[in-house]
């Protein structure tokens, strides 16, 4: 089966020749349908960078990144908008989330562009938020809301579009370690359903729902180990 | 949640700033609106008062001798006159096709007399009609004049030594100084100014002219044109254009318009510099918001349509409000411009109105395509 990410020789660097600083140094690696991998390293290990080009929210400077057979690097402004959207679903550390809209307005954000009746989209919507247990604050602004509750609501936006891969840049870093477990549920839940999952953490706790642990160290793969065997592997042993 | 909603929601979000970039349009637009539609109605009134300023068509005999000076003055009876001018006359002027231009035909007759045993030249015109053909003059005693009165030019006051109140004796009669001319600069400052009337009965020819003076309203018709129809209406007589007033009374008017375009286009430049200001740090302020909105799978049209119909809502409003009450003020102001009957101008208040609401469009493209240009990462990280 072909991976659902596919990583040759990927090297990220930012500024100019003057303050030109690497941030991945020819990173290659393949990673297949269904994974639940957790990206750690130290600080500036080049972990957030990563996870941006996966996500295609920037292109690498050198190097060919493959996600659900499109390669990246080939497609225009708007294909990459239009990857975002239906194979990315992408959490931030610090949620983004649109403080004039409601946990609702922001959760359909994502469904701006599309002609669906407007009724089906709030039903979308508020099926999401009452499946990471937000059910009933759906007209809370974001200011109303706990970081917790926020980052779930950032969750459910992230998820509208039923994507097949999941990135996550520590999503429970802002978080007490209770309701980032709760965060964590969602992930392993969503996992559960045969999704791809890539979550960057500094938190080694998280390391037991994975399935796969990618260490970095300066721009470079320093480690890469298999944690479990997926589910249908395990069956086939 | 569809882009015409969201940007609803961040215009309400962000009331002030809405307000205040309305605020801006509205200012910009209202005062261009407002000045140009009085300097375009000024431009009218003021031709309306220049035509009311003296005469600019000159009706006289048609002479052998070559025209010395001002239309003419025939004094004396040296030269060969084919034709004589009356005061039957002033019907056939009035009873052109553009009879309707004109404001007024008064008659003038010049004679040499001797007053108080000093010869001088007489002028005869309607006493009732001199404030119409010199309004100008100015009248110490601010006399009329009425049958058995004259006004003394400068110098002959001077050289008759008569002020107001005495009396000047010319042809067996004596005529009451009703007032003295404060000097022109023009030959009537040595002539003595009675009634038409009295000076053709001085001169012994009843009903004589010895030419009209014309005023015409050319706002919109050449001067020309009348003066070829009163040609045509006392063949025998030469009916000139003083051009001299013709051409300064253009360039007066020309120069208010010159002076209002240019005063528009100043404020409409300023305006819209206001107007674009507003608008692209309005837009600029948005980049991570921008950012947030392209890493979730907005395409770029979707971005530059959710920030034009922001700004387009807010500078259709208030442009709109701005080319009205523009309209408004101009009207309820034109009294103070000598305005006398203000009229609603619509063209500068359609342009102002397309200029506010294509001007705060245009100030969002930069903005918005810089914000475009930059990765969602770099959007998000900026600020
Ligand atoms: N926009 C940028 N311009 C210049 N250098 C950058 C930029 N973003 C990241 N870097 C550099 O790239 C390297 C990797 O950064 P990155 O954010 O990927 O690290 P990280 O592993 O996510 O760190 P952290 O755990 O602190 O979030 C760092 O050395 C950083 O200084
Ligand atoms: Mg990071």
């Amino acid at each position: 089966m072909e991976p659902v990410i596919h990583l040759n020789d990927v090297s990220m660097a930012y500024g100019c020749n003057g303050t030109r600083a690497t941030a991945l140094a020819r990173i290659s690696f393949d990673i297949r349908q269904g994974e639940y991998v957790v990206i750690t390293g130290e600080s500036g290990a080049g972990k957030s960078t990563l996870l941006t080009i996966l996500g295609g929210l920037q292109v690498p400077t050198e190097g060919v990144v493959r996600i659900g057979g499109a390669d990246l690097s080939s497609l225009p402004a708007d294909g990459l908008a239009d990857f975002r959207r239906e194979t990315i679903g992408f959490v931030f550390q610090s949620y983004h989330l649109l403080p004039y809209l409601t946990a609702r307005e922001n959760v359909m954000v994502p469904m701006s562009q599309e002609r669906i009746p407007p009724r089906e989209k709030e039903e979308r919507a508020n099926d999401l938020l009452a499946s990471v247990g937000l059910a009933g604050k759906e007209d809370r602004l974001p200011s109303q809301l706990s970081g917790g509750e926020s980052q779930r609501v950032a969750i459910a936006r992230a998820l509208i579009h039923d994507p097949p891969v999941l990135l996550a840049d520590e999503p429970t870093g802002n978080l007490d370690s209770a309701t980032g477990e709760q965060i964590l549920d969602l992930f392993s839940e969503w996992h559960g359903r045969g999704k791809t999952v890539l979550m960057v953490t500094h938190n080694k706790a998280n390391l037991f729902r994975a399935t796969r642990s990618i260490r970095l160290r300066d721009g470079q793969v320093e480690e890469d180990r298999l944690l479990r065997l997926l589910p249908a592997e395990s069956a086939a042993v | 949640m569809n882009i015409r909603k969201l940007a609803w929601k961040n215009l309400l979000r962000r009331k002030s700033r809405a307000v205040f970039t309305g605020l801006g349009i509205f200012l910009g637009i209202a005062t261009f609106v407002a000045i140009s539609s009085i300097t375009s109605q000024m431009e009218g009134a003021s031709q309306d008062q220049l035509d009311r300023f003296g005469a600019n068509i000159v009706v006289s005999p048609r002479t052998e001798k070559l025209s010395l000076g001002f239309g003419d003055i025939a004094l004396g009876g040296t030269e060969v006159t084919h034709f004589r001018l009356t005061m039957a006359d002033k019907d056939r002027i009035a009873s052109i096709h553009h009879k309707a231009r004109i404001r007024s035909i008064v008659p003038i007759l010049m004679t040499g007399v001797d007053a108080s045993g000093k010869n001088l030249v007489w002028m005869g015109l309607p006493g009732t009609e001199m404030a119409i053909a010199r309004p100008w003059w100015k009248i110490q005693g601010g006399a009329m004049l009425t049958r058995g009165e004259v006004l003394l030019g400068a110098e002959a006051a001077f050289a008759l030594d008569k002020g107001s109140g005495g009396t000047v004796t010319a042809g067996n009669r004596r005529y009451r100084v009703a007032g003295v001319l404060q000097p022109t600069g023009e030959k009537e400052d040595g002539m003595v100014i009675a009634d038409i009337a009295d000076v053709q009965a001085l001169a012994k020819k009843p009903g004589a002219v010895t030419y009209f003076e014309v005023a015409a309203l050319c706002k919109d018709c050449p001067v020309e044109e009348i003066v070829a129809q009163i040609g045509q209406a006392l063949p025998g007589a030469r009916v000139s254009a003083i051009r001299q007033v013709v051409e300064s009374r253009k360039a007066a008017v020309d120069q208010l318009r010159r002076l209002g375009f240019g005063v528009s286009a100043i404020v409409l430049l300023i305006g819209g510099l206001m107007v674009l200001v507003t608008v692209m740090s309005g837009v600029q302020e948005r980049t991570r918001e921008i950012g947030v909105l392209r890493a979730v799978g907005f395409r770029s049209r979707s971005i530059f349509s959710l920030l034009f119909l922001e700004t387009g809502w807010v500078s259709l409003l208030s442009s709109l409000l701005g080319a009205g009450a523009g309209i408004a003020v101009a009207y309820l102001a034109s009294p103070a411009f000598g305005i006398d009957h203000p009229s609603v101008v619509f063209s500068p208040a359609i342009f102002g109105a397309v200029a506010g609401l294509s001007l705060g469009l245009i100030g969002a493209i930069p903005p918005a395509r810089r914000a475009a240009a930059l990765s969602p990462t770099e959007a998000i990280r900026s600020l």
